[in-house]
């Protein structure tokens, strides 16, 4: 089964952090991919959400704006896509992902058929 | 530039959605099919390549937090909004604008959100 992994924190701290601190966390991500191998099958790192954009459609008219749908204390920073055997398994796999530890990993399974 | 379409829908969907009998939930994905139809073949005549999940019930979410070393586990969804996250689109666009001509022409963008996310490029 594939199970999508959401990376949430404070993207406040990350903005903040320096080079050093990004490199070691980078380094961190990269060591996650690795142990993780063929379970890992898709992910991104995410802009801030000060470049998001929020679209809805009411009576057919299309509304726009700036900013994530819904302002949250700590935010969606990025994700993975993981191949596991169970949601389980997935939640072992995300106690592993360094964002779980300064915010958290939310595990949720996906529909059997691919959307796309 | 690629970016993240984060498909939002409404709380009190997903929770009449619970109440359908397979039947009636049937009917009505049968009923909205057209319209993700369309948007996928609006995709392929712009050249958008896509990848994307749909997710299963937001109920069924775990939240994982480590402190102090433990993994603490507990029912999700991890933020309580009004609508949450059912599916993703990972879209290669143009720009921001065709990315929101695409996020107005899927389905949920009616009765939630589309929220865009542009990737940090490695």
């Amino acid at each position: 089964m594939k199970v999508m992994a959401l990376i949430y924190g404070d993207e406040k701290t990350w903005e903040g952090a320096g080079d050093d601190e990004r490199k070691a966390v980078y380094g961190r991500y990269r060591a996650f991919g690795e142990s993780a191998g063929e379970k890992v099958v898709g992910g991104a790192e995410l802009a801030s959400t000060s470049a998001a954009t929020t679209v809805r459609v009411r009576d057919g008219e299309t509304i726009v704006t700036d900013g994530p749908f819904a302002e949250t204390k700590e935010q969606l920073g990025g994700f993975y896509v993981l191949e596991c055997g169970s949601l389980d398994e997935a939640v072992e796999l995300a106690a592993q992902i360094p964002g779980a530890e300064r915010g958290a990993v939310e595990v949720r399974a996906a529909h059997e058929e691919e959307a796309s | 530039m690629k970016y993240l379409l984060l498909l939002n829908n409404d709380v009190e969907q997903w929770r009449a959605w619970r109440n359908l009998s397979q039947e009636e939930a049937g009917r009505l994905r049968a009923e909205e099919m057209p319209r993700w139809t369309a948007a996928m073949s609006w995709m392929s005549e712009q050249g958008i390549e896509a990848t994307g999940l749909e997710l299963e019930d937001p109920a069924d979410a775990r939240v994982v937090q480590v402190r102090d070393g433990e993994a603490i586990v507990t029912d999700g969804p991890f933020a309580e909004t009004k609508e949450v996250l059912g599916g993703y689109f990972l879209a290669e666009c143009k720009d921001l604008d065709q990315a929101i001509e695409l996020a107005q022409r899927i389905p949920l963008a009616d009765k939630g959100s589309v929220e865009i996310r542009p990737l940090v490029e490695q």
